[in-house]
């Protein structure tokens, strides 16, 4: 009677199994199922400046040139090395030999040339297009060297070659990447169920497979952030590698299946302030909405995570100087630097957010804090489209919270135009040395003075770096602990 | 009856055709600019232009609106701007989910709201239609989503009978597909359940008055053909009216319920599409939504013709 109880349980246990669908499965040893926060629109980073495109594509499915490293450092990618000329205007790059793309295709000089002509040609809809605008031409030299000569000198040109929006395509498929992408990564595109999931899967003609030892990746779409705790909780997902609830994390750090590593990424969130607007064109009411911020309140808002920045740069960066004292937490001060300004009784103000968590948390801190020396500010919610036209393109705002997650993003401070539309001549003179530096230490000097040149200047609120929270399964070994830039790099990622 | 009926199809032809000048208009002037949600922060004038110019956000209103409607009636709904794929596919592969989320939530609502409300109004002034009015109350109070919420944490964490979310897809798992819109359905029915339980009972109890009721019970005609045969049949003419309506509900429902259970559902599909600025998925979506209501609405009042003869004599 026992047995037979036991074997029915038994037959009714395996028959749930199939009802459970494919998820029940997640745990078997080389199949990974990530979460991700935004669905990516296409697949193609040439198509479109979606970060997903990158967290999912790039380097697993499109190799460029460089790799860069979990540390945010530049290493060797389908260059196998380079030599940078003297004067900085000429790249030399080595191809790997033998590598194939994903439908078999090979790789040599004409392709990589075909793929990086297309970012800076005249008629080119590359998003980054302008990161590229340097290059004067690209020569195959002969099927493994190619020839990369630049206008003027970039110091961050193969860093920016480095990226997933460089990613190396091949002319027969370049036309349907965003549907189907190919490429030489270590993972091929397998299928993708728009709204719901997009599956790589191990490419067996790349050429090192020893560091890959997961077979399948599926990236399931979960934006919701209660369904993405449930989604954990349930084991529907093994791992979000940027988690984006900060108020649950509790929650996770709770369960002692998955471990919750704090990193570091790229993202300077800030409060914009237009600078060709009235009272903010003066630098005295800047100042005093500087001194009026409590930058530990605003990272309490985000649960603690976060770190303070006192200008637009990353603490994790090395060449980084801590500038949050440049204007301290004062709010008598702050008053005092309004009444010199002309505002003794403040003014009003509108914050224009755009719809992300951080922004809604720290725009509603930052009310509170400005209507503390006197300034009222109230706020005005926009969809993302909006945001874009209304904020970035148009000018049309006062205040605003985005955080900028690129790289190497000081540039955006000698941008003619931008959208806080700061104008300093000092500072583009220092930013053309920076890009025209050679030697990276000197490089690294010329930065902190331009991080001191806005910091002084206090172009907008600089208030903390974003933290990375991932949160995976504890048997999961090889995550990135940071963010360096938005990348799918699996290799050593793999279940103990 | 014929006459009745294509005097009401002219009237859905026409909303039809007004529907799609508003729903042209509405998003022709959503704030954003779709070349700049593709292209982002980083993208250059020149390359904004041309995405414009290679799309057609270029061309004047008249035209885009024509070559639509052209593309409406030659059943080629154009490529979606953020996928690339077809629009006529990427609706078809979300409405497998939708549909059958709405059904479910709608079969469900009616096999327990009306028995519900029936009961209700019969045991009416006693502590049975209490109790019922009760659960109406909290039904109708409690958000949707919430209850979802509360569902997952229940039936998918703790016990995990049912999956936290997602979708198999009916072709790879069509019994894991039914399954996990079981949760879902249940959370977007809640509230239905309630409206429909108050609208039987009020109903039923306006029927129960009626003096034909009174005249049945008096010939000795047994209760369960009072209620049944008698008095629901004509108070399932407001219940009509109502489950016609709330079908246009929950498929507003559906966009809510859809991101708590991770569903490709329509519902997504139009959220993403209006963060991405795809006009042209939005548009077509809301054109087909609003040829589905007709189209419920055209089966509604068929409903009353086969519910209640008046109108078929009126005509």
């Amino acid at each position: 009677m026992s047995i037979s109880r036991r074997h029915l349980m038994g037959v009714g246990a395996f028959a749930l199994l199939p009802a459970l669908g494919p998820e029940a499965w997640a745990q078997a040893k080389d199949r990974l199922v990530i979460g991700m926060s935004l669905e990516p629109p296409v697949l193609d980073p040439t198509k479109n400046a979606a970060a997903a495109i990158r967290s999912i594509a790039c380097p697993s499915i499109f190799e460029s040139l460089g790799r860069i490293d979990r540390n945010g450092e530049i290493k060797p990618g389908l260059a196998e090395s380079w030599k940078i000329s003297e004067d900085g205007k000429e790249y030399v790059f080595k191809l790997r030999s033998g590598v194939k793309f994903h439908d078999g295709e090979a790789l040599d000089a004409a392709v990589v040339k075909f793929s990086v002509d297309r970012l800076f040609a005249a008629d080119s809809t590359v998003p980054a297009k302008s990161l590229y605008t340097d290059i004067e031409k690209v020569e195959a030299v002969d099927p493994t060297t190619v020839k990369v000569t630049l206008k003027s000198p970039n110091s961050y040109l193969l860093y920016n070659l480095s990226l997933g929006d460089a990613g190396i395509m091949h002319p027969k498929s370049a036309a349907t990447n965003d549907k189907k992408p190919v490429g030489t990564g270590p993972f091929a595109f397998k299928e993708r169920k728009e709204g719901d999931s997009i599956a790589i899967e191990r490419f067996a003609g790349y050429r090192d497979l020893g560091d890959i030892k997961l077979k399948t990746i599926v990236f399931k779409v979960v934006k919701d952030p209660s369904a993405q705790v449930s989604a954990l909780l349930a084991g529907d997902v093994d791992t979000f590698p940027g988690f984006q609830a900060p108020e649950l994390v509790d929650r996770l750090k709770k369960d002692n299946r998955f471990a919750v590593v704090v990193g570091t990424t790229e993202g300077e969130v800030i409060m914009a302030t237009n600078n060709g607007k009235k009272p903010f064109d003066n630098l005295k009411v800047r100042q005093a909405m500087a001194h009026a911020l409590n930058r530990a309140e605003l990272i309490d808002a985000e649960s603690g995570f976060g770190t303070p920045i006192g200008s637009h740069f990353p603490p994790h960066n090395k060449a980084y100087i801590d500038l949050t004292k440049t204007y301290p937490f004062d709010i008598a001060k702050g008053k005092a630097l309004l009444a010199e300004a002309g505002y003794p009784n403040g003014f009003e103000a509108t914050l224009k957010l755009p719809p992300v968590g951080y922004a809604q948390r720290a725009g509603e801190v930052l009310v509170s804090q400005l209507g503390k020396i006197g300034i009222k500010v109230s706020i005005t919610q926009l969809q993302w489209p909006q945001w874009l036209s209304e904020v970035f393109k148009e000018k049309n705002y006062d205040l605003t919270v985005v955080a900028h997650t690129e790289a190497n993003d000081l540039d955006r401070y000698a941008r003619d135009g931008y959208y806080w539309n700061y104008d300093s001549a000092t500072f583009k003179a220092r930013w053309r040395e920076v890009v025209a530096a050679t030697d990276f230490t000197k490089r690294d000097e010329l930065l902190k003075d331009c991080q001191r040149i806005i910091a002084r200047d206090a172009v907008n609120g600089f208030l903390y770096q974003l933290a990375k929270i991932g949160v995976w399964k504890k048997e999961l070994a090889g995550m990135w602990e940071n963010d360096p830039s938005p990348s799918a790099d699996f290799s050593g990622v793999h279940w103990k | 009856m014929l006459d009745f009926l294509s005097r009401r199809l002219a009237a859905a032809l026409v909303t039809l055709v007004l529907a799609t000048v508003v729903v042209f208009a509405v998003v022709e002037v959503l704030p954003g600019d779709p070349a700049l949600v593709m292209l982002g922060t980083d993208a250059r004038p020149d390359t904004l232009a041309a995405v414009r110019a290679q799309y057609g956000f270029d061309q004047p209103l008249t035209v885009r609106y024509l070559h639509w409607i052209g593309g409406l009636l030659s059943f080629d709904l154009g490529n979606s701007h953020a996928y690339g794929t077809s629009v006529a596919r990427l609706i078809g592969d979300r409405l497998a989910v939708t549909l059958p989320l709405g059904a479910l939530a709608l079969s469900w609502a009616l096999l327990v709201a009306i028995p519900l409300g029936v009961f209700a109004a019969w045991t009416h002034g006693t502590a049975g239609d209490w109790g019922v009015m009760g659960f109406t109350q909290i039904g109708i109070s409690i958000p949707n989503f919430w209850f979802g919420i509360v569902l997952v944490l229940a039936f998918a964490v703790t016990w995990r009978i049912f999956p936290a979310g997602g979708f198999p897809g009916w072709r790879q798992d069509p019994a894991g597909s039914i399954y996990a819109l079981v949760l879902p359905a249940l959370s977007l029915s809640l509230g239905e359940i309630a409206i429909l339980t108050r609208v039987t009972r009020s109903a039923m109890l306006d029927t129960l008055r009626e003096d034909y009721v009174r005249t049945a019970r008096a010939k000795g005609a047994p209760e369960s053909t009072v209620l049944f045969r008698h008095a629901l049949r004509n108070a399932l003419i407001p219940v009509t009216t109502v489950a016609g309506l709330i079908a246009g509900f929950l498929i507003a429902g559906a966009v809510i319920i859809e991101s708590v259970f991770r569903l490709p559902g329509v519902g997504q599909l139009v959220y993403d599409s209006i963060n991405n600025r795809d006009l042209i998925v939005i548009k077509n979506v809301v054109i087909l939504f609003t040829i589905l209501v007709l189209v419920v609405n055209l089966l509604v009042d068929l409903a009353y013709v086969v519910l209640d003869p008046r109108p078929r004599v009126a005509s």
